[in-house]
Parts: structure tokens; sequence; C-alpha cells
């Protein structure tokens, strides 16, 4: 059941959440803005283009791509192990990066060189929030740690505030928004034309798309994961999160990867260290 | 009939060696080591079949072995000297770890030790036999590999008289004493073994006689025999100590560990020698001048396993005591080190070797977690490990010798040359990080495992992240390919050469399909037997996944999507290759040219200018020069402070 909902609603909430974005980020840039349904007009017209490949491996990592994003969100819903999940995640980007490597454009090469840099700084940070949340509740099932919450009253974002502010830098990698729109981004911040996109068009680019709004969903649900006390706790934050990320993306210029990696590195291991420490002698 | 099989897998490799040595003729070697090589698959999984069991040799036998290991110790400190013109520092001073060998094995055998009878000589459980089966497997996959690879190698030396006899002697030989090594329970016969591998390795690494292959395999004994002199004083100590030479007291624990640990100490630190460990890693990576099989053995199925077997199978008698805790945090260190040190080589070779060093880090890392879940994590790794990188390693000595090239950067779209290689390299590739692939579930187990140990795990988190990199962009452009159509290229590699690779390629993927059944059956009674006490419950299967106290790891749904996007991806290929249009790559608005093998586009004034693209390789951040020196002191310290806890005697 709730696997269905998430292969279904999943992206269609994801779309949703994109209009949204489109249209706050248009006013805050004083234009009127497309209609909030517009991602899924996009869609629908790329599935009917032609279609243009550079070669046909490029079509099996798409899918790759698509199937993997689609299976990071279900095994999130059926509360399966955080590190596998992540893991999962992995082949997704991965198969994105193979994609973007396959075709010798030196806009794709670069765009791929630079998003395995954006994994590198991110999926360290990811495997760490996953560790702090096992430190508190005991557990890296997803399932065991909202049952945690939910019978200790005890919203992890209390105990673990530190990790979640490294999770939000997280967040901007993964979601392509700046400052760290290094490989791809959806504003015409960077020089690279589309980066790991650029040789993909029509339906595949469609796909790339959707499986983007799933990734979009596993990654809200992490946010979720720090105040899963009630189900409105964990929507409030979301929701405050993703006017955040908007924010952010609005008012910060693209940084190098350089940056990125010595920022996730330096700041983002060292303050979760600190909170890990501190919660160990806190709970000693 | 245990006879039967002790033979053919220990005595039978040494007869074959000796008789390709004998044998000058071409097709009659490549017969005795096809033909040895698959009795010994054969017989290693009638091993598998027959289980566990204990066998003992008479008082002839040992002293037999006592001879035999001064005649061994003699001839490589002879070698070493031999060869003393060639760098006077590592040939002397593997002379002199040879010669104290000799006076210590000479006081131990005929003064402490004199006639004492060990019951029994050999044993297997199921470490034992999953490591019998790895090198009788993997490593006879690689003798046969060998057989072709030789006469083209020689082919490209022109040489006046073949040394391939001597070659698959020693090539041979390797693997009676790693299937001895790891069958033995008298340490006095598993440092007999422990010392033939290390004489095969610089045999082999210094194979072509040029001055760089004498050099490095003159590395490899010096710092290898460093490594059995520290075993053979762990040997006399564990003698006074506690009156044993038998593998099976030390680890049931029959002694207190306050006696043991100054000798497990001694021996983890051969072990660290053997398996490359950062500071020891440069004779592994000097080892690469060898022709490729020999890398492939040492690196997946012989020598450095045989360290990490040593750290492993010594693992339980030093559960719980700080000892235990120095080898985690060594094998952390060496597994980010190496990982790092990973990203900024474009020398094929290279990655792999590095890549080797630090997954034998997290196996030793497992190892000194010490946890019934660890110790799973260790054996998935060691088994998915050798048959990964053994088939890399094939693969990248296939390439050489198609495309001339070790480099990764004149790999770019290799599957339009060498499509079934370019192939089976990615999938080897993909093996070694990915989910659903045992590797990917090793370290899965070895994180949730460390979780009790945060500093251990943040290196582990940081080192698997790196890995991510040097794997990914490696595998990516190998299948790069040119957007105008090719010419459907059938690649003309023989028969003895295409079989290894198409086996170790099924068996990477056919592996991960049973992984469970290998779980049930060949690691959980191990974990079973020598953790009895600990209070963690076991790893276990059910409903497609392996659980353990902590988590879950849920396979199906991953099995289901593989399947799913095979199914999808056959189809979309199929109906793309009907209705979709081939371009060339975007060049902003300027065409690029289609028709052309070099990737160009039309700028100014309409000429054409050539471009080009390469793999980040950071060598600022992750150069040699910048991260050898400071890993190294790191990693001398940490041995430092193993050996002081343990003199200490602390627990």
């Amino acid at each position: 059941m709730m696997v269905v909902l998430a292969i279904v609603l999943g992206p269609i909430i994801g779309g949703l959440l994109t209009g949204i974005d489109r249209k706050i980020t248009a006013r805050i840039q004083g234009r009127f803005g497309p209609p909030i349904m517009q991602p899924f007009y996009d869609v629908f017209k790329l599935i009917g283009k032609e279609k243009f490949i550079n070669n046909k491996v490029q079509i099996v990592y798409v899918i790759t791509y698509l199937f993997f994003a689609m299976l990071s969100l279900v095994l999130f819903v059926m509360g399966q192990d955080l590190i596998a999940i992540i893991f999962v995640l992995t082949v997704g980007g991965g198969a994105m990066v193979m994609g973007a490597l396959s075709v010798r454009s030196p806009y794709s090469q670069v765009g791929a060189q630079r998003e395995i840099m954006q994994m590198l700084a991110y999926d360290p940070l990811l495997i760490i929030a996953a560790v702090g949340m096992f430190m508190v509740t005991g557990s890296f099932k997803v399932s065991d740690i909202i049952s945690y919450q939910i019978t200790h009253n005890a919203p992890l974002l209390y105990v673990l505030p530190l990790v979640f502010l490294v999770l939000i830098e997280v967040l901007t990698i993964k979601m392509r928004k700046s400052p760290f729109d290094i490989s791809a981004g959806q504003h015409a911040h960077q020089e690279i034309v589309r980066g790991v996109h650029t040789e993909f068009s029509g339906p595949y680019l469609a796909m790339i798309e959707v499986a983007h709004w799933y990734e979009l969903m596993l990654a809200l649900g992490f946010v979720a994961l720090f105040f899963a006390t009630q189900w409105y706790f964990a929507v409030a934050l979301v929701v405050l999160m993703y006017l955040l990320e908007i924010l952010l993306d609005n008012t910060t210029a693209r940084l190098t990867w350089r940056w990125m990696l010595k920022s996730a590195w330096g700041f983002g291991i060292v303050l979760c260290a600190i909170n890990l420490i501190a919660f160990y002698f806190i709970q000693a | 009939m245990l006879d039967t099989l002790l033979l053919v897998l220990i005595a039978l490799p040494f007869i074959a060696g000796l008789l390709c040595l004998a044998l000058k003729n071409h097709s009659a070697r490549a017969v005795v080591v096809v033909l040895v090589s698959v009795v010994l698959m054969i017989t290693s999984i009638m091993l598998l079949g027959y289980g566990d069991f204990k066998y003992t040799l008479g008082g002839q036998w040992n002293e037999l072995i006592t001879y035999l290991d001064f005649a061994l110790l003699v001839y490589i400190a002879w070698q070493a000297f031999y060869h003393r013109k060639y760098h006077s520092f590592y040939a002397y001073s593997a002379v002199i770890f040879a010669i104290a060998s000799i006076v210590m094995v000479y006081y131990f055998d005929f003064v402490m030790a004199h006639g004492v009878e060990v019951e029994p000589t050999f044993f297997a459980d199921k470490l034992s036999i999953i490591m019998v089966l790895i090198i009788s497997i993997v490593g006879s996959l690689i003798c046969i590999f060998g057989v072709p690879y030789m006469k083209d190698h020689e082919h490209h030396l022109n040489l006046e008289i073949t040394r391939q006899p001597r070659f698959f002697l020693y090539l041979v030989l390797f693997l009676g004493a790693m299937n001895g090594l790891v069958l033995a329970n008298n340490i006095v016969w598993l440092l007999f073994f422990w010392e033939i591998t290390t004489l095969c390795s610089f045999m082999l690494i210094g194979h072509d006689k040029t001055e760089i292959a004498t050099v490095n395999a003159l590395r490899a004994i010096s710092m290898n025999m460093l490594g059995g002199v520290g075993f053979t004083a762990g040997v006399m100590i564990l003698f006074s100590n506690t009156h044993t030479l038998s593998l099976i007291d030390i680890i049931n624990s029959k002694h207190p560990a306050s006696l043991l640990i100054l000798p497990l100490s001694l021996m983890v630190f051969a072990g660290l020698t053997k398996a490359a460990q950062v500071p020891f890693q440069s004779w592994l990576l000097g080892a690469m001048v060898a022709p490729t099989p020999v890398s492939a053995l040492l690196h997946s199925s012989t020598m450095v396993k045989a360290g990490v077997y040593l750290i492993v199978r010594l693992a339980p008698a030093y559960a719980g005591t700080w000892l235990s805790t120095a080898v985690a945090i060594l094998g952390g260190i060496t597994f980010v080190a190496t990982s790092a040190l990973a990203v900024g080589q474009s020398n094929g070779k290279k990655v792999l070797a590095y890549s080797t060093i630090a997954n034998l880090g997290l196996i030793i890392a497992c190892a000194g977690i010490n946890t019934p879940l660890a110790y799973a994590g260790a054996i998935f790794l060691i088994i998915f490990h050798a048959v990964s990188k053994a088939l890399l390693f094939l693969c990248v000595g296939t390439i050489e010798h198609g495309i001339g090239s070790r480099d990764i950067e004149d790999m770019h779209g290799l599957v339009d040359r060498m499509p079934l290689t370019a192939v089976i390299s990615v999938i080897g590739m993909l093996t070694m990080f990915l989910p659903p692939f045992g590797m990917l579930i090793g370290k899965w187990t070895a994180m949730e495992a460390a979780a009790v140990q945060p500093v251990l795990l943040f290196l582990l988190i940081i080192g698997s992240a790196i890995t991510i990199v040097f794997w990914l962009r490696w595998a990516g452009i190998l299948m790069s390919t040119s957007s105008r159509p090719v010419k459907r290229v059938v690649e003309n590699i023989s028969f003895l050469t295409k079989t290894p690779l198409v086996a170790l390629a099924a068996l990477a993927i056919i592996l991960n399909v049973a992984i469970f059944n290998l779980y049930n059956t060949m690691i959980a009674p191990l974990a079973k037997v020598y953790y009895a006490k600990a209070t963690e419950t076991f790893t276990q299967v059910g409903n497609g996944s392996l659980v353990n106290t902590v988590g879950a790891f849920t396979l199906w749904p991953i099995f289901a999507t593989v399947i799913v996007v095979i199914l999808v991806s056959i189809y979309a290929v199929g109906k793309a290759g009907k209705n979709s249009v081939v371009t060339a790559p975007y060049m902003c608005g300027e065409t690029a040219d289609n028709n052309e093998d070099r990737p160009r586009f039309r700028a100014i004034a309409d000429g054409w200018v050539d471009y080009n693209h390469s793999n980040y390789y950071m060598n600022k951040v992750f150069g040699e020069e910048v991260l050898t020196n400071g890993s190294n002191i790191i990693a001398i310290i940490g041995i430092i402070v193993m050996f002081v806890v343990s003199y200490m005697g602390l627990q």
C-alpha cells in the first residue's frame, strides 16, 4: 500500500513542489512565473519529443537512474535501513555520472566530474547523519527511528541540531540548489551548459526529471525524520526547510567544487562530530 | 579420502611446479598448468563437500619441515645477497632479517621446542575451506590466464631462452603453499608456508629481471622478511608463555589473554606487512611491475590474503583487548589513506593496487572490531574482493596487451575497441562498490558493526565515500563511446584468456545471488563457534534480507529492480534503434564533427578545432607526494602504540 503510494504520489508531490519552487523563485526575482503545474507540462512535452541520442548505452543509464531513485524512496517508506537506502541512492547517482561520461562531450564530461565531487561531498555526511540517528535511537531502520520518537515523544532535532544543520547543506547539494548547483542546475548560473544533463533530451530528459522528483521526496523524508513525533510537525519542518532552500537558492551565487568539498568535509564533518560527541557525554 | 584431498591441494602444486620447470615445450607446459588448475578446482569443491576435519602427521614430518625451513631461509638470504648490487639497503636488510630468522628458528627448534608434537597438524573449519576455495578456484583461473598471457608477454620481450618454466614453477607452487598455510594448525608449519609465499612473491615480482623489477622484488622480500622475523619472535614468545603451538588452542582461548597478547601482536604485525598495510604498502605497489598474472595472484587469492587470513584467524583470541582496538584503527587508517591515494592515480594498475590495500584495511578493521557481525563482514569482503579484484587485474592485463597502455586516460571509449573486455571490466568495477553486490554488503556490515566505535566509523564512512570516486569515473570512461556508427568489433582473444575472464565475471555475479546461502552455510557457523559468548544477537537471514540487531539490508527489492531495469532497458534500447536520431555531442551551437575519429568542432573562420577531456585527478589533494609520508607516519605511530599496549598487557 505504502509502496504503491510512494511510486504514484512521490513524483506528483515532487512535481508540485518543484512548481511551487519555480513560482516563488519567479516572485522573488520580480517575475510572474509559470503555473504551478508547469513541471508536469514540461515533462509531458518532453515525452512527446523526437528521440535524439548519442549512443544507446545512455538509455540504460537513464532507466537505471529512474528505477533506483524510485527504489530508494520505496525502501524509505518501507521503513528500511538508512545506510542501505543511501547505498541504493548511490546507484542512481552513479548511473547519471556514467551516462554523462558515456558521451565524448566536454560539457557533460566536466559535469560528470563535478557530479562525482558532489557525491563525494554529500555521501559521507548523509551516512554520518544516519549514524547520529542510530546513536540516539539504537537502530538504523527508518521504522525504528520513527517509532522511537513517537514512543519517547522526543524529536531528534533537539538532540541533533548540528547534524540537522549539516543536513541542510547536504540537501542543497542533492537538490542541485545554489550555492552548490555545481554539476547541473535549474538556473543559468553556470557556464557548463547543462552539466551532467547536457546530452540528454526528449523522453530521456523527462525520465531524469521524474527521477529527480523521487530523490527530492527522499531528501525531504530525511528532513521529516528529525521531527517524527507527530506527522504535522514533520510536515511543518519539511515545509520550513523547503522554503529555506528556495531562499538560499535565490540569494547565493554558485561556488566552486573545491569550496564545496572543503565546507562539506571541514565544516560538515566537524559539526557532526561535535554534535555526536556532545550527545555521547550528555547521555553518559 | 582426506589424505588424497590434502595431498592434491598442498603437494600436487609443488610437483606440478617442478614439472613445469622441467618441461621445455610450451604446449606440454600449458597442458600441465591447465590440468593442475582444473584438478585443484575440483578438489577444493570436494573439500567443501567433505567439511571440517583434523589431520595429524607424525614426528618425522615435523623434522622434515624444520630442515626445509632452514633450507628455505638460507635460499632467501642467498637470493637477496646475490641481487645486492641493485639496491644494497633492501638486499642487506633482507639478508639480516633472514639470518635473524635462521638463528631464531635454530634456537627454537633445537633448544626450546625440540621434538614437540602438535595435534592436529592440519585442521579445517569453514574459514579455512573458504580460503581453500578462493585460492584453488580464483588462483587456478589466474594460472590458466597466465598461459597465453606469458606467451604474448615473452613475444614482446624478444627473449632468446624462455623463462616461462621458472615462472610457472613459482606461480603454481604459490597455490600449494597458500593451501598449506590456511589449513595448517601447527604454527611452525604455518610459518614455513608463510616463508614460501614470501619467496614465491620475490621470484615472481623480479621475474622480468629488469632493474626496477629486481629492486621492487628486493623491497618486497625485505619487508616480508621483517614480518617473518616478527612472526618467528611471536611463535617463540607464545611457546614460552603457553607451551602450545596449536592454532586451535589459541583461538579457542584455552590460555589467559595476558599470556597471548604480546605474541599475538607480533603475529598481527607480520600480517600487516604481508597484507601491505600502510606503512608497508610500497612493496605491493612495486609488485605491479611484474607480469599481470602475478599482480592478479598477489592481490586477490594469495599473498596479501595470507596476511588478512592470519589477522582474521587470530581475531577471536584477542577479542575485547586493546590490541583489538589498535588493529581496528590501523585498518581504518589504511582504508582511508589508500582510498584517497587511489583517487590521485591515472595508472590503472596503481588504482587497483591502492584499492586492494584499502579493502584489506577494511577487512583488518573488521577483525579489530571483533564482533560476530564484523567477523561476518570480514569474510564477505575476503570472498568478494578476491573474485572481483582477480577479474579486474586480468582485465587490465588484457587491455594492456590490446592497447599498449595501462593509463586510464587511454581507455576512453574502450568499449568500441575491445567490447567484451570493457564490459567485463565494468562488471568487475560495479561489483566493487554498488549494491546488491557482495563488496557493498561487506562494507555495510562493517559500518553497522563499527557503529559502536565512532572514531573507526568516521574513518570507514570517509574511506567508503572516496572509493566511489575512482571506480565511477573509470567505469564511466570505459563505456564512453563515439556517436557515429562504429563497425562492430569482435575481439580477437584466445580461448584460454577469455575463459578465466568470463568465469570470474560469472562468479562475481552468481555469488551475489547465492549470498544468503553462503551466509547461512559458511559464515554464520563460524561466528557462532568463535563468538559464543557475544551478547549481540547474530545476523540472520529472513525474508530476503540480512538482519542484525541494529539494521537490516533487504536485498530482494534491489534484485527485483535490477531485473526490471534490465527488461525495460532491452525494450527501450530495441525501440530506440528504430525511432531515434543519433547525433553528435552538443557543442554550443557549433556542430561537432561526427565523421572523424578524434573529437572536434567548427570554430573561428569555420576551421576545425580538436578538443580533449580528461578525469579530475586532483593531485594537489590526493597526490602520492601529498599523502604518503603523512599516512606512513600516522601508521607507524599506530603500530608502536599497538606494541606498547600489548607489551603492557593492557586489556
